[in-house]
């Protein structure tokens, strides 16, 4: 399956060592996680070192190297984040979801990572789920939210097995 | 025709060929620069520090690594200043503190000055001076292994934590690294951690500089074994 | 956008978008940037358009969508032109009324106005808000006048006309000169005139050469460069170009941190737009300068700031500084001489060429000229982009622009330059904000994030906080950074939890000194400013921690218990469903009480109860 992916995203490009980061964010953002089939295959195409092309994968934030849940809580730790409370936020998914940043639920519905700084400083804390950015965070709200997406989960399970 | 330049090192006018490293131009003559990550032929990467020297420009000391320093035409260079002193101290007994159990460690650190160490001790295996990194990519070309992950989670590792059958099997990195260089047998239970300063490690630049020894203010500050056996 | 062949046609094209503006047409001028897409201002900007359409109103009514205003909390927000009336906290639910009131009737709704914390007063005018007023918004005031994607809005608001004056014009060695004299000095934080960059660049052998725009800003609590790549990437690309010429490169790169889609989309289409017309490519406005730009898109990483460490990032490497003892404008990306700028410096050069290096100059103090940008946030009643002549003190930025502080208690420091920089205390307020005086301090300018501090935060907390973030941060090759970071926060760390000794305060200064003396690069470097500074200006607080096992803002958790006072307790349970542990228990209406063992101490509990019955100790 990696294969069939990296293929198609290598077709659309000058295939030099320089492209490797461009490559893996591209990997990221089609399959959710860097796989080590992908990384061989990427090393072959790319001519570069397997040990370069996995160094590079670990070393980024943006790359995961484990499957990621459906859905992924991003929790803004910046500095004006944090003075209004952002490590809250952090004890509210923990407890909720018993994961800690970098981590997904057993039943693979929640991802949570921490990021260094969105840029939406004046609104924080920022917590951004599944590419949406949520401004004035608090814990209640976070438990609010994480509630309401796994009803809407389970009701789409629902539907998928009554079909 | 290599092209000669001059720079000055705590003094004295030395001669090298242009392109020679601070680091190996004081070996050359020497003049034992303590050093870990270095390994002569191998690109250096700065990244023990130990090699610290002060580099004199307009009137002022910049402290910067000999190892990555190309020497230039007049460069002024002050080894042993007691700026540099300290902290080469310092650095070095950050290292041992992370990794009281390598002989090469301690003598380093010994040698470095370091009578007590401040910082609860660490128990690491590795002290990512790279050495074994560099060797397998650039002597063997079999880029086995490599560094890995970042900051407090940098670490050597195989591409999938397994070797890979790449891998030469050559145990150049085995040998080359400072941890497996005959760990201190000494009584280094927890908590009972001490620095003896008395191994000798193939570390040691005393012995691998075997005839041009200068007896340099160096040797005095770090308890090199040829000063101590002037008379 | 047909491609614009030369210099004469550019300025036809100009005229003809000028007067085609020219109509009696209202204008709502609607922020879209991040922060106000994060506060909803998309559903704001659908029901306009509805509305628009239900009511046939187009031609009465355009809408312009812009990038960040810089007044963030005030989002989602919208200006009204020409009237220049300012509405803030807009919801869907309030277009129609501004459509029917004050589009069409000129009829002011009050609620929607912004109200001054300071007199309490209702402003009705943009032009009149303090906020804006007191600023000098050279580079922040063209964000509310274009939508960041178009050329046109960017042409009739005079956009290259600076580049067309330096191709016309001057040689290269006249704008580098101009560059010089202007005094414009590094924006990101490194505050090295620019001039002279440009000219070791352009001096230096090698071909070809390259000039590169970071737009990683990687300080948390900094989001200028977000702004002004978000709002108008065609300013940067301006900027780049002259550069580009002056320095005889070829090639251009924006290297954008992945945590800013929209600045990066928006750079693409800019770029994209740009080479359609013939401002980038080869034979730009009809002469023989060749230049493209690529955007690098960044991949999670502070120290990918660093101008080596982005070169080995855009070089498809890890981003691990190099030494620099020979500069990146001899041997920089792909060992070619490069020029790396930051966003907002680049952002300033249409505008030094347009309005000379005298102009320029006349600005800011004595070594620092021109405005800077800062991204005032924290605890302050006016959080938002404050754009300001160097030389401006902090308390003008702090109280005069910021408003002081929010929440009835009194500021206490304000933190400058992000994890390279430092804390200063109120007492030290009337140093003027310039390169020298901050660093002197003790801080530093940094990219421009100033977060304002109150006497809820902890000054040991925040030293941990940065030293966390920055050990999260190195690359890990060298070993006083790696290691002697980590130490640093483990001293630092003891200290929150109430295990510090008063030894541990010399034994810090003392590694500081080893980290910032002996760490490869800046982040090693700069990284025991954090600590240096506030035990320098907040040793107290150090103090109270070690010797009396005390956080006097009661934020270290380990010195802080949480309990329930029966007097005020009604038993309501909201602590006991909100706490995340389950630590509190109680039945309905009697009195709960908070388990110590479990209690981790987060204050969550306090936050939801209505009635001030969490106790603080």
């Amino acid at each position: 399956m990696s294969t069939r992916i990296v293929e198609e995203l290598l077709a659309e490009r000058r295939c030099t060592a320089g492209d490797l980061i461009e490559v893996l964010q591209d990997l990221q953002e089609a399959e959710g996680y860097i796989s080590e089939g992908s990384m061989a295959e990427i090393s072959e195409r790319l001519e570069i070192p397997l040990i370069e092309v996995s160094r590079v994968a670990h070393f980024y934030e943006a790359f995961s190297l484990e499957p990621q849940g459906r859905h992924l809580i991003t929790v803004c730790m910046g500095t004006a984040c944090h003075v209004r409370g952002a490590p809250r936020m952090l004890d509210e998914v923990s407890g909720q979801l018993g994961i800690e940043p970098g981590e997904t639920t057993e039943d693979g519905l929640f991802t949570m990572v921490r990021v260094n700084c969105l840029g939406a400083c004046a609104l924080g804390p920022v917590v951004v789920v599944d590419g949406v950015y949520h401004d004035h965070m608090s814990p209640g709200k976070l438990r609010k939210l994480i509630q309401s997406i796994r009803r809407e989960d389970q009701r789409a399970a629902g539907k998928h097995t009554d079909a | 025709m290599l092209k000669y330049i001059t720079l000055t090192l705590d003094g004295a006018a030395v001669r090298v060929p242009e392109g020679t490293t601070v680091l190996d131009a004081a070996l050359e003559y020497g003049v034992c620069i303590p050093h870990l990550c270095h390994v002569p032929g191998l690109t250096p990467i700065g990244a023990c520090r130990l090699c610290i020297v002060e580099l004199v420009e307009n009137g002022r000391g910049r402290v910067t690594t000999s190892c990555t320093l190309a020497a230039r035409d007049g460069m002024i260079i002050l080894t042993n200043t007691e700026k540099i002193q300290k902290l080469r101290r310092n650095v070095a007994e950050l290292l041992v503190a992370e990794a009281p159990n390598s002989k090469a460690i301690q003598d380093i650190a010994a040698r470095c000055g370091v009578t007590e160490v401040r910082y609860p001790f660490h128990h690491e295996s590795c002290v990512l001076c790279g050495r074994c990194v560099r060797v397998c990519s650039e002597m063997w070309q079999a880029d086995a292994l490599g560094f890995l992950g970042r900051g407090r989670e940098r670490h050597v590792g195989f591409p999938f934590g397994t070797k890979p059958d790449f891998c030469k099997n050559c145990n150049t990195c085995i040998d080359i690294c400072p941890m497996t260089i005959t760990p201190c047998a000494g009584p280094m239970n927890v908590g009972e951690e001490y620095l003896c300063g008395r191994c000798a490690s193939q570390l040691s630049m005393a012995e691998n500089v075997s005839d041009s020894c200068v007896y340099c203010e160096l040797g005095k500050g770090f308890g090199c074994i040829r000063q101590e056996a002037l008379p | 956008m047909p491609r614009i062949q030369g210099l004469q046609d550019l300025e036809a094209l100009r005229q003809r978008l000028l007067g085609s503006s020219a109509k009696q047409k209202q204008t709502l001028v609607l922020c879209c940037g991040t922060g106000c897409q994060a506060s909803g201002c998309g559903k704001v900007l659908t029901a306009f358009r509805r509305e628009i359409e239900r009511r046939g109103m187009a031609d009465q009514l355009s809408i312009r969508v812009t990038g960040c205003h810089g007044f963030c909390e005030q989002g989602p927000l919208a200006v009204l032109e020409p009237s220049g009336i300012f509405y803030c906290h807009l919801k869907p639910e309030d277009v129609p009324e501004i459509v029917a009131e004050t589009v069409r009737s000129g009829r002011v709704v009050e609620r929607l106005l912004y109200v001054d914390p300071a007199s309490g007063e209702r402003i009705q005018r943009e032009a009149a808000i303090p906020f804006y007023r007191r600023q000098e918004r050279i580079l922040l005031d063209q964000n509310r006048r274009i939508s960041p994607t178009s050329l046109d809005d960017y042409l009739a608001a005079g956009g290259y006309t600076a580049l067309a004056s330096v191709l016309g014009e001057r040689s290269p060695e006249e704008v580098i000169e101009e560059i010089r004299a202007s005094g414009l000095r590094g924006r990101g934080g490194g505050g090295f005139p620019t001039g002279r960059k440009w000219a070791a660049c352009r001096a230096a052998p090698g071909e070809p050469k390259y000039v590169i725009c970071n737009a990683d800003e990687g300080d948390p609590g900094a989001y200028m460069d977000r702004s002004l790549l978000e709002g108008n990437p065609f300013a940067v690309i301006e900027g780049m170009t002259i550069g580009a010429y002056a320095i005889g490169a070829r090639k251009g790169y924006i290297y954008v941190r992945n945590e800013y889609p929209l600045a990066l989309a928006h750079a693409e289409k800019a770029v994209r737009c740009s080479e359609q017309a013939g401002l980038l490519g080869s034979g730009i406005l009809g002469t023989d300068l060749d230049f493209s730009i690529r955007i690098a898109r960044g991949a999670g990483a502070f120290v990918a700031g660093e101008s080596t460490a982005l070169m080995a990032a855009i070089e498809g490497r890890v981003s691990e500084p190099r030494p620099k003892d020979v500069h990146t404008v001899e041997d920089g990306l792909w060992n070619r001489p490069t020029n790396l700028n930051n966003v907002e410096t680049w952002a300033n050069v249409p505008h030094i060429i347009n309005r000379g290096a005298a102009w320029f100059a006349s600005k800011g103090s004595e070594h620092s000229k021109g405005t800077k940008i800062f991204a005032l946030t924290g605890r302050v009643q006016n959080t938002g982009l404050v754009e300001v002549p160097m030389g401006t003190t902090l308390r003008q930025i702090v109280y005069d622009i910021g408003g002081g502080a929010n929440n009835g208690s009194a500021v206490k420091a304000v933190q400058t330059g992000g994890p390279s920089g430092g804390c200063l205390p109120v007492e030290r307020f009337d140093l003027p904000v310039d390169f020298e005086t901050l660093a002197e301090a003790g801080s530093m300018v940094g990219s421009g994030g100033m977060v304002v501090m109150d006497e809820r935060t902890c000054m040991v907390d925040v030293a941990r906080y940065f030293l966390e973030f920055l050990q999260d941060e190195s690359c890990g090759k060298c070993v006083p950074c790696r290691v002697g970071i980590g130490r640093m926060l483990e001293i630092v760390t003891a200290i929150c939890q109430g295990k510090g000794e008063p030894k541990h305060l010399d034994l810090l200064e003392e590694l500081a000194e080893t980290v910032a003396e002996t760490s490869l690069c800046a982040l090693g470097k700069t990284a025991p400013n954090p600590v240096i500074s506030t035990l320098r200006y907040f040793r107290d607080e150090y103090e109270a921690h070690i010797r009396e096992k005390r956080c006097p803002a009661g934020v270290c958790r380990a010195l802080i218990t949480y309990r329930i006072d029966p007097e005020r307790c009604t038993g309501c349970g909201a602590c006991l469903k909100a706490c995340p542990h389950g630590a509190v228990s109680g039945e309905k209406k009697e009195l709960h009480a908070i388990d110590a063992e479990t209690c981790t101490r987060c204050g969550i509990c306090a936050e939801v109860c209505r009635f001030e019955a969490v106790v603080l100790e």
